[in-house]
């Protein structure tokens, strides 16, 4: 009983430190600075259009989370985890798989296309050989 | 032997000759074997049309296959042999053929029963006809008859695997893993598409065609001793194997199924033998 009191009592005191200010401000700057690229990305047509929602959204995120003060506390609250860093961890390492998942479905469909093609360039040379070989008789 | 010699009546009859057949051959460094193959099989089908798919062979078999006759199709990189069987499937779609037999390039498959093979897809008497090792040599109906075609316990043990596996998609064959087989239209038009499994095309090719409503059926033929190791014991982890079957078996569970249509042919004939 007084074991678990005192557990509670810890968490409490995790949950409610203080964020540091600098932490939060290299949050701001970075997310910003994620939007700016892709955004930059985007123009010099490195990045194609249909990518970026993913990568806006992402830095999008990050941004409302670091401008808002207790955001972060009150999603790790949701969450039931215990440290507001876990919880950026967590949400994280989620993002980075629905990343990887979507490239994942990306590659497949662009093999996909890949073999058509190349089987569509094997059955037009051969018929443009036929083509030729009969222009000359 | 006897029902390959009634089948030869057949394929006299004039109106199937006329019928543009395409006979293709996936082929991967084949050189030494595939040009005597090609025109064993132009002698023996002459009014079908060859067409080797080379998959990157550095041995010269695409010329050596232009010389002994066939058309060749190169594939511009390394594709497997789905991917080099597919193109043939597409090349007979977009050129308008009417059947197609498909035959590995290594000489295991034997040119002498290509036509017996396609006279069951010309009499409309099914869409897809499957080579078997297997196949009962005369009854159509019953179990394994014992065959003579001499295969490792292991292999054999695949392949037993393999038959059960087909038979939880509701398919009976016997020799699943052949790659010797004839279709028509319908079949190839559905194996060009993207249901197509061309990464490893397995009993879940006859699977598809059983889904789609195609008609298939085993002819009995005889292999020889293929000069190199298949797939199936080079190495496979068989639990993998397993793995990818029950994937793909689970996979073909999207693809929408369609009743067979038996023909109209094949129904008359079924009536008079219930007379």
């Amino acid at each position: 009983m007084n074991r678990d009191l005192e557990l509670a009592h810890i968490r409490e005191l995790f949950l409610n430190a203080p964020e540091s200010e600098t932490t939060r401000l290299l949050a701001m700057i970075g997310s910003v600075a994620l939007i700016a690229i892709v955004l930059w990305l985007v123009r010099r047509r490195v990045l194609r259009e249909e990518h970026t929602p993913i990568w806006v959204g992402i830095s999008t995120a990050l941004a409302i989370v670091s401008i808002i003060p207790g955001m972060l506390t009150t999603i790790t609250q949701w969450i039931g985890a215990w440290t507001p860093s876990s919880t950026l961890f967590f949400l994280g390492e989620v993002c980075l798989v629905l990343l990887c998942l979507s490239f994942a479905i990306r590659l497949s469909k662009t093999s996909i296309q890949l073999k058509a093609l190349c089987q569509e360039v094997a059955i037009l040379r051969t018929s443009l050989a036929e083509i030729e070989r009969s222009a000359k008789v | 032997m006897d029902s390959s010699g009634d089948r030869d009546e057949n394929s006299s009859v004039p109106g199937r000759r006329s019928s543009k057949v395409l006979i293709v051959m996936p082929a991967r460094n084949e050189a030494p074997r595939i040009g005597s193959l090609i025109q064993e099989l132009r002698t023996r089908v002459p009014h079908a049309q060859v067409l080797v798919v080379d998959d990157e062979s550095n041995d010269g078999t695409p010329e050596v296959a232009r010389q002994a006759g066939a058309l060749v199709a190169e594939l511009p990189f390394h594709l497997g042999y789905g991917g080099a069987l597919q193109t043939g499937y597409r090349f007979a779609a977009a050129g308008g053929f009417e059947f197609l037999v498909q035959l590995d390039s290594d000489g295991q498959h034997r040119a002498e029963d290509v036509d017996p093979l396609l006279s069951h897809v010309q009499d409309d008497s099914c869409d897809l006809v499957v080579g078997s090792r297997f196949a009962p040599r005369k009854a159509p109906a019953g179990e394994d008859a014992p065959a003579a075609y001499e295969m490792g316990a292991l292999r054999s043990l695949g392949r037993q695997a393999l038959c059960l596996f087909a038979r939880l998609g509701g398919l009976r064959v016997t020799d699943p893993t052949s790659g010797f087989q004839a279709m028509n239209r319908e079949a190839f038009e559905l194996f060009a598409s993207d249901w197509y499994p061309s990464d490893y095309p397995d009993v879940d090719v006859l699977l598809l065609a059983d889904r789609r409503g195609l008609r298939i059926r085993e002819h009995p033929v005889e292999m020889r001793a293929s000069p190199r190791p298949s797939m199936l014991h080079s190495g496979w982890l068989p639990v993998y194997y397993a793995y990818r079957m029950m994937l793909s078996l689970w996979a073909l569970s999207a693809v929408p199924r369609v009743k067979a249509v038996p023909s109209l042919e094949a129904a008359a004939s079924s009536q008079k033998e219930k007379e």
